[in-house]
């Protein structure tokens, strides 16, 4: 709950956001030690004021949007897979990539009239993409290597996200079209950041500058 | 075929009992409130033609409306909001009634979202419309009243936040930019996305215009707020409502609600439907508003009465959960319950009516010996049986 006298509580999304996260508090100044040495807890202090709470990237939203968590950082890929109604206060540089359309290479994804089949761990974010094309597809959601639906002739193409393509390459698939940047975010509850603005603010400023 | 009679649909649920008490007790109060200003009951249908929420100042986009087709297969929606089909009536059958109009209203609204996000479809709103006045004293009103609300649920730890859609209205106004690019803009405001706000704004220009806008959604707090608004751009215009907000701002606290009045420039929501001064309560606890409303001066038109309103509506479902939260309720236990024996059971009912009357609650026993009564009575911490026979007798009860 967004009790006055309970630490500022921050959702990180496991892994790599994490890591790069607490690379940015301990800069700030925070003392993370506490989150090295985790072992298996899932709810760890940072300094006296803080406190980290360490979840796939689905869910840091959703502890956000219910205001168990004041703050959290997830991906824009998860935002815009997922939506939800909180702040995007800023875009904290790091965990860059970006969603693209891709598909076996050499081919012309959009030539001829038929229904085109994409294959994608992202439907939503595929399915808006398209919409705005005004362009009618099929979506398959595949829950693992999305390029293999392509070279089993499952899908025309994949929307997914794509770091540095040699996965892509390396099956004889590249990339037709880019969909959206991402980078990791800075969210924040509706709530806490008015009844905890001078807080929050405080933290947003100090992780501005040290971006 | 798969039979769902043992759940209820996503987004709903069943109150039980001490749920009940507490959302009782929240209508109670908040009710009280609103007859206490002259507010009078208004309830509507359920469902309602698909046109009254569909119109210029919409803001229900149509996938999050439950959808019905009548037998003459015209379009119907369940209630997703209480302020239209008010607009409606008053448009109607209040059109020669002298104004303003004092209404008030209670009932469910139902909105479709989407499933296993925690919130639910079927939400008990509560609210205020006040139609035929644009005077700031009906704006002071309707916000004391909301403060009242508020504090009434949670005495120390509510905000209450003003703001003037106009302000983004009147700056948005001056960009050589689409329809979709307002929209866009808007939107980034609304969830104060400052980078790609930012962004999207350079790309248009570095001008006055521009950077008053990247502003506005960081303009939020107390009366300091007002100084930093100075800073944007010079607008007889702007400076009129930037004036009327900080005098409204300022005359709210002398209500003494220290620290719990707020102001945030960055609300743009439902751009289309408000007009100009907007609220936005908050209890600590629930994590989205509680409380919403301001001035749409614009929607009784829409249904032919071109006359200004304002109002706003209170989620009854998210003040209960925080109040359910902050405090153990329980249902009453009943008083008493009455055993009578074989011949006696029309005197037993006669006794528990009588008991009743005298402000108890009286139980009936339908059990057909005293013994299996005297179970009940201590499985459900009743403290008194009462025996009705030819003489009848009291029985204490031990836990």
């Amino acid at each position: 709950m967004n009790n006055e006298n309970r630490k500022l509580r921050i959702a990180l999304t496991k892994g790599r956001l994490e890591k790069d996260t607490v690379g940015l508090l301990e800069k700030i100044g925070y003392d993370c030690s506490a989150v090295h040495d985790k072992g298996r807890k899932l709810i760890l202090p940072v300094g006296d004021k803080i406190e980290v709470v360490l979840a796939k990237a689905a869910d840091v939203i959703t502890y956000v949007e219910h205001g168990v968590c004041d703050m959290g950082v997830v991906g824009k890929d998860t935002i815009m897979e997922m939506s939800g109604k909180f702040f995007e206060v800023a875009d904290l540089g790091f965990g860059r990539c970006k969603f693209a359309l891709a598909g076996k290479k050499g081919t012309n994804f959009y030539e001829g009239f038929n229904v085109k089949t994409i294959a994608t761990k992202y439907p939503n974010v595929s399915r808006s993409f398209f919409e705005k094309k005004g362009m009618d597809v099929d979506i398959v959601k595949i829950e693992g290597s999305v390029e293999l639906a392509p070279l089993l002739d499952l899908a025309d193409a994949i929307v997914d996200i794509v770091e540095t393509g040699t996965t892509l390459k390396e099956n004889g698939l590249e990339v037709f079209e880019d969909v959206a940047p991402i980078s990791a975010r800075l969210i924040v509850n509706t709530v806490s950041l008015k009844i905890r603005q001078q807080e929050i603010e405080e933290l947003i400023k100090s992780i501005e500058e040290n971006l | 075929m798969k039979r769902f009679d043992l759940i209820t649909p996503e987004g709903t649920k069943d109150l039980l009992f001490e749920d009940c008490v507490v959302r009782n007790g929240v209508e109670k109060k908040i009710s009280d409130i609103f007859k206490s200003k002259g507010y009078c009951e208004i309830k509507t249908p359920g469902i309602e033609f698909f046109d009254v929420f569909n119109l210029r100042s919409r803001y229900f986009p149509q996938e999050s409306m439950y959808k019905l087709v009548d037998n003459k297969g015209r379009l119907l929606v369940v209630r997703p909001d209480s302020t239209m089909p008010i607009a409606r009536v008053a448009a109607t059958r209040l059109r020669e009634a002298k104004l303003p109009l004092r209404m008030f209203y209670n009932q469910n609204v139902y909105r479709s979202k989407s499933a296993m996000r925690g919130r639910s479809d079927e939400i008990k709103q509560m609210g205020i419309e006040l139609i035929g006045s644009d005077s700031k004293r009906a704006d002071l009103e309707v916000i004391t009243t909301a403060i009242e609300v508020l504090s009434s649920c949670d005495n120390d730890k509510f905000r209450l936040e003003l703001g003037n859609i106009g302000l983004f209205r009147k700056l948005v106004e001056k960009l050589p930019v689409t329809e979709e690019t307002r929209e866009e803009i808007r939107s980034l405001i609304e969830v104060k996305n400052y980078p790609a706000l930012n962004d999207l704004l350079d790309s248009i220009g570095d001008t006055e215009v521009t950077n008053s806008l990247k502003q506005l959604p960081r303009l939020f707090g107390g009366v300091e707020v007002f100084d930093k608004a100075a800073e944007l751009m010079n607008d007889s215009e702007i400076d009129q409502i930037l004036a009327e907000l900080k005098a409204l701002y300022t005359s709210l606290l002398s209500l003494g609600y220290d620290g719990k009045i707020t102001v945030d420039l960055g609300i743009v929501n439902k751009m289309h439907y408000y007009t100009g001064v907007v609220i936005k309560g908050y209890l600590e606890g629930y994590g989205d508003a509680v409380l919403s409303g301001g001035r749409y001066n614009h929607l009784l038109a829409e249904f032919g009465y071109d006359v200004p309103a304002t109002g706003f509506a209170i989620n009854v479902d998210a003040v209960s959960t925080v109040l359910k939260r902050k405090e153990t309720v329980k249902v009453p236990v009943a008083d008493v319950i009455v055993f009578a024996e074989d011949g006696y059971v029309i005197d037993g009912l006669k006794l528990v009516s009588k008991l009743g009357t005298e402000g108890k609650i009286a139980l009936n026993s339908v059990f057909d010996t005293l013994e299996e009564t005297k179970n009940y009575a201590r499985e459900y911490g009743i403290k008194k049986v009462i025996c009705v026979s030819d003489k009848t007798t009291e029985i204490t009860v031990e836990g």
